[in-house]
């Protein structure tokens, strides 16, 4: 009887927790099919009347349709070019032994600690001098170099606890050092990958300040910058905004219910060895 | 793991066997290693090159099509996204008239345009038009650095026709007098678009089922009390809602009471520290905030509340009266088009000294003054802010126009805001500046008067402590 008060009490607070993390979801979308003067009159989650209008208006005056391709095009080549260069990385710093190799591993960790906004201004700079100012490639590698340090970190970590006997076997079948890397370590470290590829993604995804500062040509923006024009100095269209909102939501809740097996498995395995 | 296991410990012991053969061969093991590594290295490098190849190849394939030469355009930045809309409209007519490409880049919220300007200043990138986001000082360091070109010649031609335009206190926040504190040498450099004032705004509806007259609105202090009362008793809704929860809000309608019932002479001499805080002209202004609160005038929360919840529960017909900046003829707007109210100034305590609001400058254009189109930069400015763009920008984002020769053109409650223009002050064109520490004090204590936590006395005497205290302070 004791363990089913337990039961029901635990699963009381799973659905209560539930509840609280899938709320902003719903009232974003229930906002999203109201009226600019019934957002703030009609407090209801349910909506009887909804307004559809609200996703073209968005999609349409938003510039959804170039800024959506950029948007995956940047998040793609950004997290692959992220994937591969701290995957070699982490490898290279797990398994090799080169001269100031922890010295090289806090230097790369260093950045970790300095936000990307706090390095505008020099950022800007060096862009300028490169004339990488409003290009692709001014965009796509800061932020490469952003993501770069968490990455090494996460996936270092991971290759370390792959055993030493099984590249040992590999090998003596013949394996090179990167056919190791490739056909071995980098299979086992799917979960890691997962997180890397799905923390990153959500930052690129979401990412404003840096397209603002760097880019200047519309059709080279970012999906952010189509939401940002429905906020405005003292009026925000809270309906369009989040019509905006639910469609640049879509490809993140896609992709999370795509890898979720391997992001539970790496979280998973982080607090085990945490 | 299990299986994992089992696997490497039966090759665990293939590789023990391997590596007693191999001792003898320690040489030869090492070149292996050494080998091994060579080629992760040479691997490594040539799937990084495969996927800049890969890279590159995409960036050619998506990268945009040619366009025209920056010269040929003028470029402005600017943050307001509300009026994107309508300046790509006035460009496209400028186009059409004048036959020079205006292109408007917008880049908001405020503090990403700040960074972005900051960044292209100092790499001397920025672009014929665009605004200054910031403080005096601020403004002043651009000018200083000659970002900024001086526009007081062009103002001034033709018998000032261009300066004649402008409310006078729009132009005041763009202008540096002589012997300003910054050190710039004296003139105008900046061209106001807008203005704005921080009113009251009251519920026409809500008078009228009070019985009240709906076209006159209190303007003495006690008619504002009773007026407000009356509402409530009949209506069961509250008073007065603002944002105090944004301190600032406080601070504006305090400096309104304190320059009707001292004037500004003792207002400044209080700054300079000739008058202290606890004269009893300051504590009458601090009194009035509890005399609202002990007559139930202010609606509940009103301390902890944010600007944007105010107008929200204003446009609801939740409040009768509001204080709020021009900027909400916008919001109520877009909350409820249907609001019926109207606008007036805080309700005056003494008819000796006028009655002064917040005001002055909304937002500004600076031309940029390496740029090599700048004199097509200031023509165009000056086209922006003739009546006829005027009202065209007023109709399409109902802030107040900064030509004050536009203001028969624009919506009645505009013109009621405009009509007040006059009267308008701010920190930011006085001679004197109070200490942040103080007026952080000053406004905090209003707060606590305003919840019944301490006594406009205490709250004086502890402004008076904090101003001494940073007089002392600066004096060392």
């Amino acid at each position: 009887m004791s363990k089913r008060i337990i039961s029901l009490l635990k699963h009381s607070f799973m659905i209560l927790i539930s509840a609280a993390c899938i709320f902003p979801l719903l009232w974003m979308i229930s906002s999203s099919l109201k009226t600019q003067s019934t957002i703030f009159s009609d407090m209801s989650l349910f909506v009887l009347r909804p307004s559809w209008q609200n996703y073209i208006t968005a999609w349409v005056k938003g510039n959804f349709g170039i800024y959506f391709l950029n948007s995956v095009f940047y998040t793609v080549t950004i997290v692959g070019g992220i994937v591969l260069v701290s995957s070699l990385a982490a490898y290279a710093f797990a398994r090799l032994e080169f001269p100031f190799k922890n010295f090289l591993f806090l230097l790369l960790l260093a950045p970790m600690m300095i936000p990307i906004p706090g390095g505008f201004v020099a950022l800007y700079v060096l862009l300028n001098k490169m004339h990488l100012i409003n290009t692709r490639i001014g965009y796509i590698l800061p932020q490469i170099n952003a993501g770069l340090a968490m990455s090494i970190f996460l996936l270092k970590s991971f290759f370390e606890k792959i055993p030493r006997d099984l590249e040992d076997s590999a090998r003596i079948d013949g394996c090179s050092r990167l056919g190791i890397y490739w056909h071995l370590c980098l299979p086992l470290a799917k979960p890691a990958l997962a997180i890397v590829v799905i923390y990153n993604t959500l930052y690129v995804w979401n990412e404003y300040l840096l397209a603002m500062l760097i880019l200047s040509d519309k059709s080279l923006m970012p999906l952010t910058r189509g939401l940002m024009i429905f906020r405005g100095e003292h009026v925000t269209q809270y309906p369009i905004l989040m019509a905006g909102m639910c469609i640049a939501t879509i490809p993140i809740i896609f992709l999370y219910l795509l890898m979720q097996k391997h992001i539970i498995k790496g979280v998973m395995a982080g607090a085990v060895k945490g | 793991m299990r299986i994992l296991n089992c696997k490497t410990q039966g090759l665990k012991s293939q590789i023990t066997n391997h590596k007693f053969q191999t001792n003898s061969n320690d040489r030869n093991s090492n070149d292996r290693n050494k080998k091994s590594v060579c080629n992760l290295v040479l691997g490594a490098w040539g799937l990084f090159v495969i996927w800049c190849l890969v890279l590159g190849i995409l960036l050619v394939a998506c990268s945009p099509k040619v366009k025209a030469p920056r010269e040929k355009q003028l470029t402005i930045w600017h943050w307001m996204t509300d009026r994107q809309d309508a300046f790509e409209e006035l460009a496209r007519r400028y186009e059409e008239k004048k036959g020079v490409k205006v292109k408007f880049e917008l880049y908001a919220p405020s503090d990403a345009y700040r960074q972005k300007v900051m960044a292209a200043a100092q790499s001397n990138t920025l672009p014929d038009i665009y605004g200054i986001l910031g403080g005096k000082r601020f403004f002043a360091s651009f000018v200083k650095s000659g970002y900024v070109a001086d526009l007081t010649a062009a103002m001034k031609a033709n018998k000032a026709e261009w300066e004649s335009r402008f409310f006078p206190k729009a132009l005041k926040i763009n202008e540096f007098s002589k012997d300003n504190e910054f050190g710039v040498k004296p003139g105008i450099y900046a061209v106001p678009l807008d203005v704005m004032n921080i009113q009251m705004v009251y519920n026409k509806s809500l008078f009228k089922k009070a019985g009240l007259d709906p076209e006159s609105p209190p303007e003495r202090w006690e008619e504002f009390i009773a007026a407000a009362k009356k509402i409530k008793g009949k209506t069961g809704i509250g008073g007065l809602v603002s944002g105090w929860g944004e301190i600032w809000m406080i601070d504006c309608l305090a400096n309104n009471y304190a320059f009707n019932i001292m004037g500004e002479e003792k207002v400044m001499a209080t700054i300079k520290g000739e008058v202290p805080y606890t004269d009893p002209a300051w504590v009458r202004v601090l009194d009035l905030f509890k005399e609202m609160s002990e007559q139930g005038v202010l609606v509940e929360g009103i301390v902890t509340m944010v600007n944007k919840s105010a107008e929200q529960m204003f446009a609801n017909e939740r409040a009768a009266f509001a204080f709020n900046g021009s900027w909400c003829v916008n919001v109520y707007q877009g909350m409820n088009p249907e609001l019926d109210y109207g606008v007036m100034l805080p309700p005056r305590v003494s008819s000796q000294n006028p009655m002064v609001i917040w005001g002055g400058a909304g937002s500004s254009f600076m031309v940029n003054a390496r740029s090599q189109q700048k004199e097509k930069a200031i023509e165009f400015l000056n086209w922006l802010t003739q009546k006829e763009q005027q009202v065209f920008l007023s109709s399409q984002t109902n802030n107040l126009p900064a030509n004050k020769k536009s203001l028969s053109d624009i919506s009645v409650v505009l013109r009621q805001f405009a009509d007040d223009m006059d009267n308008t002050t701010h920190p930011n064109i006085w001679s004197v500046s109070e200490y942040p520490l103080v007026t952080e004090t000053f406004d905090k204590g209003i707060q606590s008067i305003i919840i019944n936590e301490k006594t406009p006395l205490e709250v004086a005497k502890e402004v008076q402590r904090v101003k001494e205290r940073e007089m002392k302070k600066s004096r060392e």
